[in-house]
């Protein structure tokens, strides 16, 4: 039997394009993270562990990998009898061939699929966030206030607060008033992404939008503000702890180095809420006996010779006699060879950094390195 | 899929005194992420076995929350077959418990596997081994029974009480005897065997109406002079992790990664479930080299030489040397640890040293708290 009643919608269609060549043959949700993460397992493993049975995962940009990785259900326990993850990519239908147009489009043209498992309630997430987060709670205000929709929000500094989506609420936390992107808000609580609507009245609410030539098709845009002007019931869910949008590679740089910094705020080491992830078939980590590691995160499969500090390896990073790694995120497989010394760098998967090359500054911004540097 | 039932043997013989006593051989912690038993169960599946039995003699809790289905092998849930079996003798003498009594106790799932050819290794022999490659061998020879073996020249501090073939050519098997220790260049048998699985269930009755306390291999040693028993070579790191020595002695030897990379090929991975477990955060203050580290640990004081398993907490100032420490260890700041296996829970967290010597190493049993 299934847990509850809410069926989970991720959005995972987008390119993420200020990741510049990370993206250029997977989707950001791919993307790596957390030394043997994708972005992804953030929302699927929250799913799961929200008691969540059946998630769909709408995909669109450069889908492949991100299909055949997400439909291994049995990686986030989503492979029992009543439970299921299911790759929505656009398909073709009667009327023709049609892009998902935006966040709300790419649920109305999967209203059969939520329709089919018949839920009260449906929880947008967006695929491309880092955090950890308990969604039966807020299923569970979502209930207690009567709402139509539940909007998760993050209190942020207001002087940062032009850069969300704003939500103005009442002294109970009722919605007032939605800002995207306010010159002078006049609140710090920023949109999430992260909703639970009453399925009948998000339907409805779908079909009357898909109608509207001049909408985005976007829940930002279209769909809250018309739930507000309808007088419904939204209300905001206020979320404490890490959330990360990790949208450039400063920023997932950041994101990833938080780990080392920040690791009260992102724990992936508390078995009591695990980040469940494709396991690779590989052995422990080899720490040889001319390294040096220190203030580093690293995964199984890494085999490490050289010197490594303020670091985070990926799966089966190889870090070779004499080489130097500091400041800097290795994606899985990534060699540094003998004598190379890496500084502030971000690589793409599968990066060779040839014997004796000096790669990255100390300062400024973070150097995505996406092609093999040549040796001597 | 090869047309061959896998057999993981009963573990009779094998006791390696405070690491078999709250959990059988099979799964024994080993390199940090792995247990005894992937090995063997990896041989089968990347050979293509998808239809194994494992035989245990008790305690099999841990095993079959390890194995599961079979699904991290690569066992097909539906086609293939992982079964755990055990010994279900009435007899009270520990002696009447084999790997005889064990298949007789559970002949009916033998005979009733659809597959011509069984293969029967131990899980307490760590190797890399193609299945396919005996089992062509074995046609070729016409041979009634093919023993995997190596060829080594350190039988005299290494293999303890395991069997040795003398071998005569071409290959042929003409006696089995226990390594005693004498020698250094011996063939060391991997007590892995090739037959089929008619004369598998032939020398099991042999073996059962002959004495109620012979096993597979006396049998066989038996009918050395009557069938055709073929030796086949295996190439590549062999160990034998039968006694807590050469538990300690491995475990320190595969620290070396020129010497693990003999075991661990990409091309032949070696299955394991997995713990989604976080990789492992040093602090600033750690040092560590020399080492196997499992994922999950967080470590902030010093490692050297050392295999340190999942989820183990290394406190500042810490010093770790020469040793093997299982899962979910705790090790206080400070203490001071030199050649010592910690087994799985246990915390030093009063005691701050705890040194051995290489010839006598100190064992710290699950759950203790020093």
């Amino acid at each position: 039997m299934r847990q509850n009643n809410m069926v989970a919608m991720i959005l995972a269609g987008g390119r993420g394009s200020r990741l510049y060549d990370l993206t250029n043959k997977v989707a950001k949700p791919a993307v790596y993270f957390g030394g043997k993460y994708r972005i992804i397992d953030f929302p699927l493993s929250n799913c799961a562990n929200s008691g969540i049975d059946v998630v769909g995962v709408l995909t669109q940009y450069e889908s492949v990998l991100l299909n055949s990785y997400v439909a291994k259900a049995s990686l986030w326990g989503l492979d029992a009898k009543d439970s299921g993850i299911y790759v929505l990519p656009p398909r073709e239908k009667i009327e023709g061939f049609g892009l998902y147009r935006g966040t709300a489009d790419a649920i109305t043209q999967n209203i059969d699929f939520i329709d089919y498992y018949d839920p009260e309630t449906v929880l947008i997430l967006s695929g491309d966030h880092i955090y950890k987060m308990d969604y039966s709670k807020m299923l569970d205000c979502h209930n207690d206030n009567k709402a139509d929709a539940t909007i998760a929000v993050l209190e942020v500094p207001l002087k940062e607060a032009s850069r969300f989506g704003i939500m103005n609420t009442d002294a109970t936390d009722r919605i007032v008033e939605f800002e995207e992107k306010p010159k002078q808000p006049k609140s710090n609580l920023a949109s999430m992404g992260i909703y639970i609507f009453d399925w009948k009245k998000l339907r409805k609410a779908l079909l009357d939008d898909v109608k509207n030539p001049d909408s985005n098709h976007d829940f930002g845009k279209d769909i809250i503000p018309g739930f507000l002007n309808g007088g419904l019931h939204l209300q905001a869910y206020r979320f404490k702890g890490y959330w990360k949008d990790v949208g450039t590679i400063d920023s997932l740089w950041e994101s990833n180095m938080d780990l080392l910094y920040r690791s009260e705020e992102l724990n992936l080491h508390d078995s009591a809420w695990k980040i469940y992830t494709e396991d690779v078939t590989v052995p422990a980590q080899f720490i040889g006996p001319k390294a040096h590691v220190s203030n580093a995160y690293i995964n199984q499969g890494c085999v490490v010779n050289g010197t490594v500090k303020n670091s985070v390896l990926f799966t089966g990073v190889v870090v070779e006699e004499g080489a130097e790694v500091s400041d800097s995120v290795l994606m899985p497989y990534t060699v540094v060879k003998a004598g190379a010394k890496v500084q502030r760098i971000l690589t793409d998967d599968h990066i060779t950094i040839g014997v004796n090359q000096t790669v990255g500054q100390p300062d400024g911004e973070i150097l995505l390195v996406a092609k093999n540097v040549k040796g001597d | 899929m090869i047309n061959t039932l896998g057999i993981v043997s009963y573990d009779d013989f094998v006791e390696i005194p405070g690491l078999t006593d709250t959990r059988p051989v099979p799964s024994i912690s080993f390199m940090g992420r792995y247990r005894l038993i992937d090995f063997v169960l990896s041989n089968m599946t990347n050979s293509g076995i998808s239809n194994i039995q494992i035989y245990l003699k008790n305690k099999p809790r841990s095993v079959i929350e390890h194995v599961g289905t079979g699904r991290h092998y690569n066992i097909n849930s539906k086609s293939g077959k992982l079964r755990i079996l055990t010994g279900e003798v009435n007899a009270q003498a520990e002696v009447y418990h084999h790997d005889v009594s064990a298949y007789m106790a559970n002949m009916q799932y033998i005979e009733d596997a659809h597959q011509e050819y069984v293969v029967i290794a131990p899980s307490y022999m760590i190797y890399k081994f193609d299945f396919n490659e005996a089992l062509l061998a074995h046609k070729e020879n016409k041979a009634d029974v093919t023993v995997l073996y190596k060829t080594v020249d350190n039988a005299d501090t290494s293999f303890a009480r395991i069997d040795t073939l003398t071998i005569d050519k071409p290959r042929r098997v003409v006696a089995i005897d226990k390594n005693q220790g004498k020698f250094k260049n011996r063939h060391i048998s991997l007590s892995s065997y090739i037959m089929s699985k008619e004369v598998f269930i032939h020398l099991v009755y042999l073996a059962h109406e002959t004495s109620s306390l012979y096993t597979l291999r006396d049998i066989l040693k038996d009918q050395l002079p009557l069938m055709n028993v073929m030796a086949y070579p295996v190439k590549g790191y062999v160990a034998s992790i039968n006694t807590m020595p050469e538990y300690y002695k491995v475990s320190m030897e595969l620290t070396d990664y020129e010497m693990a990379k003999e075991l661990f090929n990409p091309q032949w991975p070696i299955h394991t479930r997995t713990n989604d477990s976080a990789p492992t955060q040093y602090a600033t203050e750690a040092d560590v080299s020399g080492s196997v580290i499992a994922n999950h640990c967080q470590i902030a004081g010093t490692v050297k030489h050392s295999v340190i398993g999942r989820d183990v907490v290394i406190g500042k100032g810490a010093v770790i040397e020469d040793s093997v420490i299982l899962a979910n260890v705790e090790v206080a700041e400070n203490a001071v640890l030199k050649h010592v296996v910690v087994d799985k829970f246990a915390r030093i967290v009063h005691k701050n040293e705890l040194v051995g010597t290489p010839d006598r190493i100190i064992y710290v049993k699950r759950k203790d708290v020093i």
